[in-house]
């Protein structure tokens, strides 16, 4: 039960993060944590790879849904990347695909 | 203080025991004295304080450096029982909060009870049991005379309080919205524009609701973003995704939710569940929808309820008896 | 009748003397060793909640005589930030110091009588309170 968050770019407009581990009830209080207060800024494109993530159940999806919304109102856009088929899943089954941005690639989603 | 005086003859006689004999035999006794010292909530610098006076009295000749020294132990062990008061007082608080726990389930149970109905050819079972106390799934039936059963199952996207919390609103917005009943979409369309306005930004909830007409044997539903039943038709003998595609429930107000039907023969079945079931995590792995089949396919022949429970038994067990989400499984059978 | 004495805290160095006033005036009104070790402990939170979110205040020890009973008082006060929820700092498992048994409910658990009064803005005013028995 462990999660590494880890940000790899940041400028004024634009953050780069990476997650690693597993987002449940036990991981998902410190994702909020990390990233809650960048749905505060303004125009900010965030982008999330979820390529080294191996599992996440519907409390994960809680914490994306809120940092997409969070993002959206103040201008922002939220992109994940890298999403194994599990986790794409996830998202197809909760409806999110089709309004949020996802891409399972993570080169054609990161560029 | 009659009872620290006896403590504390009692700590001298240990003492001086133990250092004529040094056997096991007093050291035990020392031991006990420590349960003793417990049971009465003795802090351990006042143990200190027992050593040092009980030392006094038997070697009163020591130099001074000794006794200087006990005065570094006992300022060290004041801190160690600063902290031990507090476990103390945690601990109350903790059996406290079981205690509220458990009434706070047993309400929750009364507030979210629902019946699972007898109908005159159509058998069904249900199961829900909590991870943790209180239970963020949630299922409910509506039996409307001889026109429909209705069927509601949800999620809260969370689990424990909060999420129990969430779902006592659901079920009272359910409630105030009788003459939609029928139609599964505009149920799903109403619930979501209420989860949206009053939820949490985080907070979401999942909803598969359907309304089965019982003339027609036609299963009418709709879903909120919730893991997909199975149809099992017992003619092809096979079972088959019950898909339906929708927005979870307080992401966006503006979501519809499509009607979708499905007929019903005698002998088929319709399985719906939470993602509890889906996501237990076993040794090797998660639970696949083809390994649920399998155990489905295992007690086909049984009524639905003794279905429901076996599989519930078996998962449990795959788990080690350690539920991680909340586990909800209905099935309902045509069998006339 | 009431004599009292105080140190200023502004630095580390400060709840030192504070523990020292303490402890001389607990032993001269004839508290045990176990009582004293209690009280300076009890100091030293004090203090040092001051040094650290007050920046600087004023540590004093009265000396209580009060229908027949002694007892000791000491009574911390800064003009700091203050307290916004009072309630919580008195929660056991929540501190900001640090670790379990620091802390507010610590001091209270320490001494007999516990008062604190505090004002967002305005500063904080703590009395606690132990009986020679």
């Amino acid at each position: 039960m462990n999660i590494n968050i880890n940000i790899t770019k940041q400028t004024e407009d634009t953050v780069h993060v990476a997650i690693a581990g597993e987002i449940d009830a036990f991981t998902a209080p410190k994702l909020r944590e990390e990233l809650g207060s960048f749905s505060q800024k303004e125009n900010l494109n965030l982008v999330a790879n979820l390529s080294e993530v191996n599992y996440m159940d519907s409390t994960g999806i809680g914490v994306f849904v809120g940092l997409f919304k969070g993002l959206k109102a103040n201008g922002g856009h939220l992109k994940l990347v890298g999403l194994s088929d599990r986790l794409k899943r996830l998202f197809d089954i909760t409806g999110l695909a089709e309004i949020m941005d996802i891409n399972p690639e993570v080169k054609g989603g990161v560029e | 203080m009659d009872f620290s005086k006896t403590m504390e003859e009692k700590y001298i006689d240990i003492l001086k025991q133990f250092m004529e004999s040094q056997s096991e035999q007093s050291l035990y006794a020392g031991q006990q004295f420590s349960r003793l010292a417990l049971e009465q909530k003795i802090p351990p610098e006042e143990i200190v304080n027992l050593q040092k006076s009980a030392m006094q009295k038997l070697m009163p000749d020591l130099p001074d450096e000794v006794w200087h020294s006990y005065d570094i132990l006992l300022e060290v062990m004041t801190a160690y029982g600063f902290a031990f008061r507090e476990y103390q007082s945690l601990i109350d608080t903790q059996k406290e909060f079981k205690n509220e726990m458990e009434i706070a389930s047993s309400v929750q149970e009364t507030l979210l009870g629902t019946s699972v109905p007898t109908v005159d050819g159509l058998e069904i079972g249900a199961i829900s049991v909590p991870a943790k106390q209180m239970n963020g799934d949630y299922f409910h039936f509506v039996h409307d005379g001889d026109h429909s059963v209705n069927v509601a199952i949800a999620d809260v996207i969370g689990k424990g309080i909060p999420a129990a919390l969430c779902m006592s609103m659901i079920k009272y917005a359910m409630d105030s919205l009788p003459e939609y009943r029928k139609d599964p979409s505009a149920v799903l369309g109403s619930l979501n524009r209420v989860v949206e306005q009053n939820v949490d930004d985080s907070m979401f909830i999942t909803m598969f609701y359907g309304m089965y007409e019982l003339k027609k044997h036609i299963l009418h539903f709709a879903s909120a973003g919730h893991e997909p039943g199975f149809f099992y038709s017992e003619r092809l003998g096979e079972f088959l995704d019950l898909e339906a595609r929708g927005l979870l429930l307080g992401v966006d107000k503006g979501a519809s939710y499509k009607r979708y039907e499905q007929q019903v023969e005698i002998g088929d079945m319709i399985i719906l569940m939470s993602d509890g079931v889906t996501e237990c995590r076993t040794d090797e792995g998660f639970i696949e929808r083809e390994t649920l089949i399998s155990f489905i396919n295992n007690y086909i022949t049984l009524p639905p309820q003794e279905i429901v429970n076996k599989i519930f038994r078996d998962l449990e067990k795959l788990q080690h008896f350690q539920l991680r989400d909340d586990f909800t499984l209905i099935i309902m059978k045509r069998t006339k | 009748m009431e004599i009292q004495s105080c140190v200023t805290i502004l630095n580390e160095w400060d709840i030192v003397a504070a523990r020292q006033l303490g402890r001389n005036v607990a032993k001269e009104l004839g508290f045990g060793t176990v009582d004293q070790a209690r009280i300076t402990t009890a100091i030293s939170e004090l203090a040092r909640n001051i040094y650290l979110y007050a920046g600087q205040g004023q540590l004093c020890i009265d000396r209580l005589n009060e229908q027949g009973k002694t007892g000791l008082r000491i009574i911390a006060v800064d003009e700091g930030p203050g307290i916004p929820d009072i309630r919580k700092v008195m929660e056991d498992g929540f501190s900001t110091s640090g670790g379990l048994g620091a802390g507010l409910p610590g001091v209270r658990r320490l001494m007999d009588d516990f008062d604190i009064d505090s004002n967002p803005g305005e500063g904080t005013d703590i009395r606690a309170t132990k009986w020679l028995r």
